[in-house]
This record gives structure tokens, C-alpha cells and sequence, in this order.
């Protein structure tokens, strides 16, 4: 890993270069709300930020998918769609990148999906580490940090005139080249500035999730009247699964009209009723009970059983914008302590 | 102020009730500000029941969706009421579908809160962020007090309230079985100011700036879902066949959802503020709805969810209705 160092005043040059041979997506505001969108020039960033109001997931399974379009009727043919864009995430959060590594398990595995593997590919993502976390975030639950840099290919941290640059991987090597003149090599107190940074924001962080054997004790409480207690004030919207970073659920529609028209794949999400209802009409998870307690599982049971690691970064997004307070933080605290 | 003594006595006596299954009120949430529905089944949970200008949700929404499993065989079906407790606005909505025979005044108890005014979470934040310690809010006549850590500082409630709160004209709820406090006469005035300003713009600006907002939306219905008025069985939204709005999300299909919405409420709306509250993308859903309002109101002299034994809007007709929109 090289070590090295970034003047804040060639931050925008760093850009300009990236911005040459790649699209560069990054945290962009408009009124009060940020979001990760394409940048044309370096003054669109807006770097202050804590988390994107929809997390960056949404890059690379986007909401709404063309997987390719068609001419309907005797004559039709289909059409695939381009998916060689190069692309660079410019300021990502450690966790949000995290949540690609987690989604990697689904997504390459038995059955390779190419449009989320050649998006993840044709990526670079460079992550800026996070220097004041929010209220909800807990990210040190799962033994990370606000500036972890394993799941990045150059990780920025500020720390004062400079940024602290770490990079990760062959393809954050290629950028560092192609910017060269830009980089300088780190001293030993950069990288001292940088763990004080680090430091200073893990301290920050205020709520801890127990998920000590979680996996476990979950297994043992699925019939528990927990659930019913934690899901009766649950309305059934959709913002915790689609502000989550993990949660990749989708649904696949054929939209045409008579002479045009695409298959698309758009997320889909647990909370709602007819998400596992089946063509008999009878629902296996009839209750939002059933609804709630299957988000939990997901995460913190079937993931880890799957894949070995727990399927939430602690980005708070869900309890930050719940709205009747359902916050996992608690949930999974207290699903600990329930008595089987 | 109410007196968090007296409405807990009221929930003890109503879940007390053999008739009564069990009472939705407010508790205090998990961090910071946040308060949360709570749920009172047997007399010594009435306890955590608070009342704060932090009481933001509907509650009225609880008794809609509740869940009707298929019954085993020879299982009754659970015929007590639901108490629930209301401020002025929450109350109009339960009036709004008592009327339009969503609701049998019979299955409800309801627990009327004379209110003040509550705090808009989105303006809190932006005032105090990232508070997760305690933090806690008092009605103080024209002021809410704000105690952060133990340290107190009084601010205006027009700085703080929601659009709703400025111009409440029913501040007691219209309908209730117990008041807990005493009755407040309303004497604000909705006067549809921001909606005469908007109504000035050209078309086509007022076509960008929505344009702008319903590009935002993700379609996670949160809306609908906090909606009291929203309980049709199946939404329009859900449904397959025929699919009235397709599932992509892009600025056409969500303008239809919007827009479908609206005119959905129309004459239903009681502005109680939910959808714009809990739109995680910060969609002025209020103001498609207080605009549509004006306009019936103007129209026909209607307003929705003050009068139980009253027929809903489009379920009446007057000789002398307008027909002036009618081409």
C-alpha cells in the first residue's frame, strides 16, 4: 500500500485528470438533500457531507435497469444495452463502499450478473474517510472504521492542508500514475495526523449494536412475540430497504408499448405485502411481523450463514429517516437479551 | 400544556376496558428528540405514555392498518376497539373516514389532546444536529423550551412549527370520547398564502419545480403508508392487472404517482402533514395537497374531517354546485 499525500488546492486538478478518461460520479447538493450524481466539473463535489441521502448502491444496481430492449411482435428483435462505461466514485463513504463488498456474495457467486460485475469492474472507487460521523452511525459495531480503507482503491483522509491518500489497490495505482506530479510521498507525521484523525472520529461515534452471537441467539427466538411487539408500529414503507446500502432485492418487468420496449429490473422491497405473494395468492409472510422480522434475518442471520459477515455497515440511514423510530440498532440489541 | 398525569390515568382507564384491545399513544424513542408510537395492552403500560410538541405522527393511521389474519376454524374474530390518541389534526382524520365508512365510530375510543402546536422534525434537525444524548421539548405558551443536556433555551414556535401548526384552525379535536385537558378555540386561520404565491407562477415554472421534485422521489410510498386516508385494500400503485403505473422510476411514472395520489385525496386530505413529514427525499407533498383543498373549499364550501355525521365530498350533490370546470 502506498502512502502518500494530496494538497487540498490539487484536489480539483485530481479531478479535471479523472475526469478525462472517466465519468466521475460524486456527492452533489441540491437544496438540502445529497446525492451521488455524474460531475462535469470539480466544483459540483460537495465534500462536506455525512451520507448521501440514497446511498451510492444506486450506481451500481441502479433503481430502475434496462437489462435490454426489445421490438415486440413477429418481427421483434432484441437489443442489448452498453455497459462499458468507466466510471470513478469520487468521495464515497467507507462503509457505503463496504456495502459493494457485501453485495459482491450475491452477485458473483453461482450465477454471475453482468451488469452489476462489469459495473464493479469498470469502477475505481476513491473513498473519502469520514471526519464527523452522525448520530446513528455505527460503522465500529462491526469492527470498521469511519477511515477503513480495505474496501476502497484510494482512500482520502482529511487532515488539514493535505489529504492523507492510501492506495488500496493495482487500480488506485494507475490513478496515483497517471496523476503523479500531484502526489507527494506521506512523512510519518501525515500518517500520525492521519490515525488522529481516525481516532478522533471513531470517538465520535456513540451507539454501539450488540451482535455478539447474533447469528445464534436468532436462530433460537424466530417464533418470539418479539417480533410482533418490534413490527405493530411498522407503517410497511419502503425507506429502510431502498436508503439501505445492502439491501438488493429487485424485481423484473417487461415495459413496452406497441412498437418498443425494454426489460427492466427495479428494486423491490420486503416491506411490501405483495413482495412474497404467491401466484395461488396465498402469503408466506402474510403480517408485517413476518415482514420486519425477515429484514432483521437477513442481515444478521442468513447473511453471516451465506457469507460469513453481516449484511449492515452502520450507516443509519434507516433509523435516521424511519418514520416512526423502528431503529436496528435496538432491534438487534434487544433481540440479544430476548429469553428463547 | 397536557398533563402527562391526566393522560395516563385516561390510558389506564381505556385499556382497563373489557371492551377495549388496546390504546395507541406515544412514548419517548431511542435517541435524541425522537418519540414513537407505543402501544398500551394491559393498565401498567399506560406509564410510558407521554405527550411533547415532539408528537408528531397521525396515530389515526393505526386503526387502518390493522392486519386481519385468515381466522382458524372456529376462531372469533377480535371485535374490541382500538383507543387511540389524537390532536386536533389527527382527530379530523379519523372523523374523515368515519364518514366515508372506512371506520365504525363504535370500533374506535378516542383520547382527544387539545394541542399547541407541534415542532417540524426536518427544522429541529437543521437548528440542533446530531443531538443523541437527551433532549427534550416543553410547550412554553409562544416559545418551545429545549433542553439539550441538561441546559435549557427557549425558542419561538413560528421559528420551529410546521406549515399545519401556523394556521391550525382546530387545535381541539373535533371528535373524542375523553378530553384530557381543556378545550383550546382555535384562532389562526388557514389563509393558503404560499399556495396564492405559487398560484402566480408561469406554468412552465411551475412545471420545472415539480418536475425537479418528482425526480427525487424513490417510490418507497412512505407517503401512503403514513397516510391515514391512504387504506384502500389494494393501492392503484400495487396493482398487476392492469398496472396503472409502471414500476420504473423516472421523473413520468413518478409524476403520475404523485399526481394520482393528490387527486386521490381530494376533498379527503385533512392536512395533517404526514406524507411531506416522513418523505425521506424532502417532496412538498403539502403543497399539491393544500392547493387542491383551496380550490374545494372555494368550490363547494367543503371541508374534510370536522363533521362526522356529514356526507363526503364526491358523495354528494347539490343542485347548485359550480360547473364552471366542467368543459
Amino acid at each position: 500500500m502506498d502512502k502518500m499525500i494530496l494538497s487540498k488546492n490539487d484536489l480539483s486538478k485530481l479531478i479535471e485528470e479523472l475526469l478525462k478518461k472517466n465519468k466521475v460520479y460524486g456527492p452533489v447538493k441540491s437544496d438540502d438533500t445529497v446525492l451521488f450524481e455524474e460531475i462535469k466539473k470539480p466544483t459540483e463535489l460537495y465534500l462536506d457531507y455525512l451520507n448521501s441521502e440514497v446511498p451510492p448502491k444506486a450506481l451500481m444496481l441502479h433503481q430502475t435497469e434496462t437489462l435490454f430492449k426489445f421490438i415486440p411482435g413477429p418481427k421483434g428483435k432484441i437489443e442489448p444495452v452498453d455497459m462499458d462505461e468507466k466510471k470513478v466514485i469520487f468521495g464515497i463513504r467507507p462503509c457505503d463502499a463496504k456495502s459493494f463488498a457485501i453485495l459482491d456474495h450475491v452477485f458473483e457467486g453461482d450465477f454471475d450478473d453482468p451488469y452489476f460485475i462489469t459495473k464493479r469492474k469498470n469502477t475505481i472507487l476513491i473513498g473519502l474517510s469520514c471526519s464527523t460521523p452522525g448520530t446513528n452511525c455505527f460503522c465500529t459495531s462491526f469492527d470498521d472504521s469511519p477511515a477503513a480503507s480495505k474496501y476502497v482503491d484510494i482512500l482520502l483522509t482529511d487532515i488539514g492542508n493535505n489529504y492523507y491518500v492510501e492506495v488500496i489497490s493495482d487500480l488506485g495505482k494507475q490513478v496515483t500514475k497517471a496523476a503523479g506530479k500531484l502526489f507527494k510521498s506521506a512523512t510519518e507525521s501525515d500518517t500520525k495526523k492521519k490515525k488522529d484523525a481516525e481516532k478522533k472520529a471513531i470517538d465520535m461515534i456513540s451507539r454501539t449494536q450488540k451482535t455478539d452471537k447474533i447469528v445464534e441467539k436468532l436462530d433460537k427466538i424466530f417464533e418470539n412475540r418479539f417480533w410482533k411487539d418490534v413490527a405493530f408500529k411498522c407503517l410497511g414503507c419502503g425507506t429502510c430497504t431502498y436508503l439501505c446500502p445492502t439491501c438488493h432485492c429487485f424485481d423484473i418487468q417487461d415495459e413496452s408499448t406497441l412498437t418498443k420496449g425494454a426489460r427492466i429490473r427495479v428494486w423491490d422491497n420486503c416491506m411490501n405485502p405483495e413482495y412474497t405473494i404467491h401466484a395461488s395468492g396465498y402469503n408466506p409472510r402474510p403480517a408485517r411481523a413476518n415482514r420486519v422480522r425477515n429484514r432483521i434475518y437477513h442481515k444478521y442471520n442468513y447473511y453471516p450463514k451465506n457469507f460469513d459477515v453481516i449484511a449492515c455497515v452502520g450507516c443509519g440511514r434507516c433509523i435516521d429517516l424511519c418514520p416512526v423510530n423502528i431503529d436496528i440498532i435496538d432491534v438487534v440489541t434487544k433481540a440479544g437479551e430476548v429469553k428463547p | 400544556m397536557v398533563d402527562e398525569k391526566e393522560l395516563r390515568e385516561a390510558v389506564e382507564k381505556t385499556v382497563k376496558r373489557d371492551d377495549v384491545k388496546y390504546v395507541v399513544g406515544y412514548e419517548k424513542g431511542t435517541y435524541g428528540f425522537q418519540v414513537t408510537p407505543c402501544f398500551a395492552y394491559k393498565s401498567e403500560d399506560a406509564d410510558k405514555f407521554i405527550f411533547s410538541p415532539l408528537c408528531v405522527h397521525n396515530l389515526a393511521v393505526f386503526p387502518m392498518l390493522e392486519e386481519k389474519p385468515p381466522l382458524r376454524r372456529g376462531e372469533e374474530p377480535d371485535k374490541r376497539k382500538v383507543g387511540v390518541v389524537v390532536k386536533g389534526c389527527d382527530s379530523r382524520a379519523i372523523v374523515q373516514i368515519i364518514q366515508e365508512k372506512g371506520l365504525d365510530r363504535e370500533k374506535v375510543v378516542i383520547l382527544g389532546i387539545p394541542c399547541t402546536g407541534v415542532v417540524d422534525p426536518k427544522k429541529l434537525e437543521a437548528k440542533f444536529p446530531g443531538k443523541t444524548k437527551n433532549a427534550e421539548i416543553k410547550d412554553d405558551n409562544d416559545k418551545f423550551a429545549i433542553t439539550i443536556d441538561g441546559k435549557t433555551s427557549k425558542i419561538a414556535k413560528d421559528e420551529l412549527m410546521p406549515d399545519k401548526c401556523k394556521t391550525c384552525e382546530y387545535p381541539t379535536p373535533v371528535l373524542y370520547d375523553i378530553l384530557i385537558g381543556k378545550e383550546i378555540k382555535g384562532s389562526k386561520k388557514e389563509n393558503y398564502k404560499e399556495i396564492e404565491s405559487f398560484e402566480k407562477k408561469s406554468l412552465k415554472d411551475k412545471w420545472q419545480y415539480w418536475e425537479k421534485q418528482f425526480e427525487k422521489c424513490i417510490r418507497c410510498y412512505a407517503c401512503r403508508n403514513s397516510c391515514p386516508l391512504c387504506y384502500c385494500k389494494e393501492c392503484m400503485v400495487d396493482q398487476l392487472d392492469p398496472q396503472w403505473v409502471r414500476r420504473s422510476v423516472d421523473v413520468s411514472e413518478n409524476t403520475a404517482w404523485n399526481l394520482l395520489r393528490a387527486f386521490h385525496l381530494a376533498g379527503r386530505c385533512i392536512g395533517c402533514g404526514q406524507c411531506e413529514r416522513v418523505c425521506p427525499m424532502d417532496i412538498p407533498l403539502m403543497k399539491l395537497n393544500k392547493k387542491i383543498e383551496k380550490e374545494i373549499k372555494e368550490m363547494f364550501k367543503y371541508t374534510a374531517g370536522v363533521n362526522a355525521e356529514e356526507k363526503p365530498l364526491l358523495a354528494m350533490f347539490k343542485p347548485d354546485d359550480p360547473e364552471d370546470f366542467i368543459l
